[in-house]
């Protein structure tokens, strides 16, 4: 008799299957797939450095731009490049499923070109840093802004000369 | 007359290759030799070509189940070595999620051996409430599986809320004292099944060397956490659960109380979180020369790593023993003079992991 209640009583219950509209909700913290942001970037290659299963990779256009690219197919989302990133061009899309089709072929691929831009002081190609570091570092109107890396070295070099010997304020060109 | 066979490596009971070859009397079992050894993926070798972030990543994957067990004890080290102090607010959400770590692998070993026993209500029971754990370590670490907590210094992710998941431990405690305990040890078709069943002695346990539940099921009282406490254990107090009978019902029991044992540990953690940073470093890691060999409770027992380093970006040697290293060959002495029918709980017994006892 009690047998009959339980399955009586089932029966009239809802489906405990849930339906594709009413799943769970996402955790905040869920790791999903990755998202990446072009202007950020400064192609420094941490990402890759992190990225235990080499998900992340970089190809080159010498002279005219680096790409940053990401196969899903083989990413672990652990969320170490994100949290690892110094300009904080990853991120974890928790809207995004972490699903992929096969681990060789095809599935979720990301590729983000970053041009590089001709030094304003020596013409040498390379990454700029996004504009809010630079904004931090400069201000919005400095000459360092187009700077190269070796450039931007010069510079503070010679800032820092003068702080110490005026006398050799006077323009020296380093050699490239 | 006495006959011998191969069961597995595809498995009646696990969804784990390993291999038994059983010669039996008739209905009776007379000796059992166990093989493992397939599915190797060389974790080890691997582990010195990866640089020290990147390794973390791999060694979570040594086992899906305490997945946070083998990173943890690797970053821990990885400190041991760099002389690391991991601030006290990381060591408690370390304690936390090993302690609910425990708590899944418990009650996916109670399921599995529910079922094993062709109890497939009990089975239901227990993964219904399995999912409650599930639900606490998504919401703390974004991931049902691989939580990526850790990091050589600390932890990754931290637990704002903690008191949030009070009420899922409530029920979770509420469950296993109305349901899985009493129907464990007293419903007579499970009892039938376990009580007398795989039986391991104390002198056998010695033997054998087995560690964890299996071992503090046949009367041995070891366990890391108490002998030589690290994490947060020592200030949470921590009680160990022994049993002197040594067959199967005595490793249900054991860990059966384990897991009240782990849900009041769990509590206290969540409402003694000291505040403070969640790292003690910045960056990438960077490991001095030296080595260093850990000790940790692993859900099934001792798991010991050996961790080198030459200074350079990889480890230099990474060698790691699970404890179901050590407890899958006393499925061996257990066995003997059983009918062939318990061979399949027997195994499950030791809950067996060999996806990482093989790494
Ligand atoms: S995404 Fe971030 S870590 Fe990766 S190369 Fe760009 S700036 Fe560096
Ligand atoms: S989430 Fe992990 S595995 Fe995926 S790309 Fe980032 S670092 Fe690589």
């Amino acid at each position: 008799m009690a047998m009959l209640k339980t399955i009586l009583g089932n029966l009239l219950r809802p489906s405990r299957t849930r339906a594709p509209a009413d799943m769970p909700d996402v955790p905040p913290a869920y790791r999903g797939a990755l998202a990446h942001e072009a202007a950020r970037c400064t192609a420094c290659g941490t990402c890759a450095y992190v990225c235990a299963p080499k998900a992340i990779s970089f190809t080159q256009d010498p002279g005219l731009s680096v790409s940053w690219r990401f196969f899903i197919g083989q990413c672990s989302f652990c969320g170490l490049c994100a949290q690892n990133c110094p300009t904080q061009a990853i991120r974890l899309e928790a809207g995004v499923p972490a699903g992929m089709n096969s681990a060789a072929g095809d599935g979720f691929r990301l590729e983000s070109v970053i041009p590089l831009r001709a030094c304003t002081r020596c013409g040498a190609a390379h990454v700029p840093l996004p504009a809010s570091t630079m904004d931090a570092l400069w201000g919005s109107d400095e000459a360092e802004r187009g700077y190269c890396p070796e450039c931007r070295r010069w510079a503070a070099g010679a800032r820092l000369r003068v702080a110490f010997v005026p006398a050799a304020g006077e323009e020296v060109r380093h050699e490239r | 007359m006495p006959y011998s066979f191969p069961l597995g490596p595809y498995h009646p009971a696990l969804e784990e290759p390993f291999k038994v070859k059983v010669q039996c009397r008739g209905e009776v079992i007379d000796s059992a030799t166990v093989e493992v050894g397939f599915s190797f993926r060389g974790i080890e070798l691997l582990a010195q070509k990866r640089n020290w972030v990147e390794v973390i990543t791999l060694i979570e994957r040594v086992c899906g189940i305490c997945s946070n067990t083998h990173a943890m004890t690797f970053c821990m080290a990885a400190e041991t070595i760099a002389g690391i102090e991991v601030p006290r607010r990381a060591a408690h959400i370390r304690t936390i999620i090993a302690e609910l770590e425990r708590l899944h692998s418990h009650l996916l070993w109670a399921g599995v051996g529910a079922e094993d026993i062709g109890f497939h209500s009990l089975f239901m029971e227990v993964f219904t409430l399995r999912e409650l754990v599930m639900d606490t370590l998504e919401a703390i670490s974004g991931n049902r599986v691989n939580y990526g907590m850790n990091c050589i210094g600390g932890v990754h992710r931290d637990i704002p809320d903690p008191k949030q998941h009070l009420p899922a431990l409530d029920r979770l405690a509420t469950g296993l004292a109305e349901i899985v305990i009493p129907t464990f040890t007293g419903n007579p078709t499970a009892l039938a099944r376990t009580r007398g069943v795989g039986r391991l002695s104390r002198e056998q346990a010695v033997e054998w060397a087995v560690v964890g539940p299996v071992a503090r099921a046949s009367g041995l009282d070891i366990d890391v956490r108490k002998d030589q406490p690290y994490l947060s254990y020592a200030g949470l107090g921590f009680a160990s659960v022994m049993r002197p009978e040594g067959d199967v019902l005595a490793r249900v029991v054991v860990r059966a109380l384990e897991m009240v044992e782990s849900i009041r540990l769990i509590r206290e953690a969540l409402l003694s979180l000291p505040a403070g940073p969640l790292r003690a470093t910045e960056g990438l890691p960077e490991i001095p020369v030296g080595e260093a060999s850990i000790r940790t409770e692993a859900p099934r027992g001792e798991a010991f790593y050996y961790v080198a380093s030459e200074g350079g970006p990889t480890p230099s040697r990474v060698k790691i023993r699970t404890p179901s290293f050590v407890n899958i060959p006393a499925i061996e002495a257990m066995v003997v003079g059983q009918p062939l029918a318990d061979l399949s709980i027997i195994q499950a017994s030791v809950d067996p992991c060999i996806s990482c006892t093989d790494r």
